[in-house]
């Protein structure tokens, strides 16, 4: 039996876009205050915050349903994220003075109680949940 | 911040995360008793803020590390009311448990305006 997409801003996934949301609104304050006081100093890892403040900003408006295509957004913002935070996690375990401030997403997200690597994996496993099934 | 108001606040913001986590597992929708625990805990942030505006000059605090504390308490203002408008829109366990997080990241934001202030 086929069932159309059931909606992402629902029930738990209500919690989830909260979590999201306040993760999106710390990263891009955080990233403001790096680029506008101190650019100069570390410059990969505060663009590297940049990006992350606009994917946490994505992810929010995706699983929230905001926008045109939200649910192609969310999947690409959570995407993302779980690559970003695999690849910065690795290479600042590996190679410590690649980035010499900390960004959300070094040491897989320890600085922020692991939280950071744990939700991408409960994004995607939320949006497969409510996908489309034929 | 010395003085007892952010610890006040602090353990009211945790009281009210820990309240909404009984609401989650009994299944209770907010009721008007949530309501004003949050413009309690909204009341209190707010004069949190007026404090620490009045006190900042006497205090060494410059560049980032002065836009990050008002960042904190600007935030703090504004984290229960969108809680609530987003809350509110449904009525579910998981729109209960919004409110949840909006308490724990209030109680995170009072912690970093202790650490930030000298």
């Amino acid at each position: 039996m086929s069932r159309a997409a059931a909606s992402t801003s629902s029930g738990l996934g209500r919690a989830l876009v909260a979590v999201y949301g306040v993760f999106a609104l710390a990263a891009t304050a955080r990233s403001l205050v790096q680029l506008a006081t101190k650019a100069g100093e570390a410059p990969l890892a505060y663009a590297l915050s940049a990006v992350a403040a606009l994917v946490y900003v994505a992810a929010t408006l995706g699983l929230a349903e905001v926008g045109p295509s939200p649910r192609r957004l969310a999947w690409a913002a959570v995407g993302f994220e779980l690559v970003g935070v695999l690849t910065v996690g690795t290479l600042t375990v590996v190679d410590p003075e690649l980035f010499p401030d900390a960004t959300v997403w070094s040491d897989y997200g320890a600085g922020y109680g692991w939280l950071p690597l744990v939700l991408p994996f409960v994004g995607i496993a939320w949006l497969w949940h409510t996908r489309a099934r034929d | 911040m010395d003085g007892p108001l952010p610890l006040v606040l602090l353990v009211a913001s945790l009281l009210f995360a820990a309240a909404l986590l009984v609401y989650v597992v009994l299944d209770r929708t907010p009721d008007w008793g949530l309501l004003g625990f949050a413009a309690l805990i909204e009341a209190l942030t707010l004069v949190l803020l007026v404090v620490a505006a009045v006190r900042v000059g006497d205090v060494d605090l410059s560049g980032g590390r002065l836009v990050t504390l008002f960042g904190y308490l600007v935030a703090g203002l504004v984290l229960l009311p969108i809680g609530f408008a987003w809350s509110l829109a449904e009525r579910s366990r998981g729109a209960t448990a919004v409110l949840m997080v909006a308490g724990l990241a209030q109680a995170f934001v009072v912690v970093r305006v202790m650490q930030v202030w000298p």
